[in-house]
């Protein structure tokens, strides 16, 4: 279906520019960007990096063509090359889709598409559109992106405005299959831990809508819903046993809010991620295992203008694992610093200073050897260019 | 009493600066546009990509200029942004896949000849600026 949905758009594509009289009527458009990192840590090696010695090992390329034909149809594909630590070191494909807007109030896109949730999962992964190096792990956690960051399938979206009023209200509705997660890093660290791996990964259906209304200039308030079901793809294996690995319906919730005006932005958001999984080992009954995950987790983040080429910001935030027992495992929490220095509209540097509490999220066992210590300071340092 | 004058005197400068800033750059469209006004709201919105389309459910196309006094002016104006906050806002649907980029033009005179050619195109210039064969919006 995945093959299926993406050489539609190819062939689409085609069709539209053999119809074209000439490239200027397909409105053809190249862009893309570029960034560099360097992460040093003061104690815990994160990200699967040698960070602790300080490590460039955090690269990312993106480059998209899109044409569209006529004012409603539009066609395009991005492909990424991201490498961090030990992770990606790779080119995919991002996305590859069709959209076609009858009017502002109905809309649709398939393909590989990005999934519309929360405040900031569209656009996480696109570096030059925020002030921040890393976006606050607890709810964007970039070791988990293949999984939820984008979907095979759809998305039908639209805006609504009140009239006489200056309130709007936007909605999206998106629904498909998730990205086969077998080179998810977050979810190798996890079956790393738990000495089972996952050689196909693991997917299936997923569904969900968020709400924004933005009832005056610069304020939007919002929710999130997305339901996925994984309970029938995924093989696990453990020493020479073969097994099945699966989740019954769960949820992510999103609840968020943001105020823009002249030089100062605030948001915050709340996530919650419940969740039960299940292995099960026909020939070996004895490795079955179930389990519970309870995440909950918020951040808030203010930033500052100071300049036209400065901008300074802060955010701060915590994630617990309610299933988790009591100490550092149970908990993830992140005061950070950050400026962002735009050279011109497409050279930007990025510096950011992160204090962590915690061993929640993203540490992985292989490279803390001497055990994950619970705090560390986290300093990163970027350049980036986009066109 | 002579001070609140001045005062007020200063005031009154400062407002009448201020408007004369915002009467620099004027909003023009191609004549297939029928509104002959925008809100401000309205115009944010398709200048920012959530919106294609004016009250009156004329399609537009934003088109804007690269760099130059009246670019600055127009977004500070009625964006609210500057220009790399502006262009963040485009770069995170373009690589989002959300939008394509709008036109952009290095001259207002190119600016003047795109709307006049393409229907549907919507931009600004300063007010010296020719603007032969387009029309020109009010914003309310």
């Amino acid at each position: 279906m995945n093959r299926f949905l993406v050489g539609a758009v190819a062939l689409a594509l085609g069709a539209v520019s053999a119809a074209a009289q000439s490239l200027d009527d397909l409105n053809i458009q190249i862009h893309g960007y570029a960034t560099q990192g360097f992460l040093y840590t003061t104690q815990n090696n994160v990200f699967s990096t040698n960070s602790s010695n300080g490590s460039p090992a955090w690269d990312e390329a993106v480059m998209n063509v899109t044409a569209q034909p006529t004012d409603k149809l539009r066609i395009g594909v991005q492909a990424r090359y991201f490498l961090l630590g030990t992770f990606g070191n790779s080119i995919t494909l991002d996305w590859a889709a069709g959209d076609y807007k009858f009017n502002d109030k109905f809309g649709v896109r398939f393909g590989k598409v990005k999934t519309p949730m929360g405040l900031l999962n569209e656009t996480q992964d696109i570096d030059p559109s925020y002030i921040w190096s890393l976006l606050p792990q607890n709810v964007y956690d970039i070791l988990s992106r293949n999984s939820f960051l984008a979907h095979y399938g759809g998305v039908v979206y639209g805006s609504v405005k009140a009239p006489n009023s200056p309130v709007k209200i936007e909605y999206r509705l998106f629904g498909g299959q998730i990205i086969e997660s077998s080179t998810d890093p977050n979810i190798e660290l996890g079956q790393q831990s738990s000495g089972i791996a996952l050689p196909n990964g693991w997917t299936g259906p997923m569904w969900g809508a968020t709400l924004q209304v933005k009832p005056t200039p610069g304020l939007l308030i919002g929710a999130s819903d997305q339901v996925f079901v994984t309970n029938w793809t995924a093989v696990a294996t453990h020493g020479s046993e073969a097994g099945t690995n699966g989740t019954p319906p769960s949820q992510n919730y999103y609840y968020f809010a943001k105020y823009e005006k002249n030089k100062y932005m605030v948001a915050g958001e709340y996530f919650r991620q419940p969740y039960s999984y299940w292995y099960n080992f026909p020939t070996d009954p004895a490795l079955d295992s179930t389990g519970r995950l309870d995440q909950r987790a918020w951040y808030a983040m203010a930033s500052y203008k100071l300049t036209d080429k400065l901008t300074v910001g802060a955010y701060d935030t915590q994630a617990f694992d309610h299933q988790q027992a009591f100490g550092p495992s149970r908990y993830n929490k992140d005061w950070t610093f950050s400026g962002r220095y735009d050279f011109n509209q497409f050279l930007y540097a990025k510096a950011e200073q992160h204090f962590i509490d915690g061993a929640f999220v993203d540490y992985d066992t292989s490279m803390n050897p001497n055990g994950v210590k619970p705090s560390t300071k986290l300093t990163i340092l970027k350049m980036g260019v986009s066109f | 009493m002579k001070k609140r004058m001045f005062v007020f005197l200063l005031v009154a400068a400062a407002a009448i600066f201020a408007t004369q800033a915002h009467a620099q750059v004027i909003l023009i469209a191609n004549p297939s546009v029928k509104a002959s006004d925008v809100a401000k709201s309205d115009l944010r919105d398709v200048f920012t990509g959530s919106a294609s389309s004016l009250k009156d459910g004329s399609h537009v196309n934003p088109v804007l200029l690269k760099q130059g006094a009246a670019h600055e002016e127009f977004l500070s104006a009625y964006i609210g942004k500057n220009d790399t906050a502006f262009r963040a806002t485009w770069r995170s649907l373009v690589f989002s896949g959300q939008a394509s980029m709008p036109k952009t033009l290095d001259s207002e005179a190119a600016m003047v000849a795109f709307v006049a050619a393409n229907p549907g195109a919507i931009g600004y210039v300063s007010k010296a600026t020719p603007h032969e064969g387009v029309r020109v919006l009010s914003v309310r």
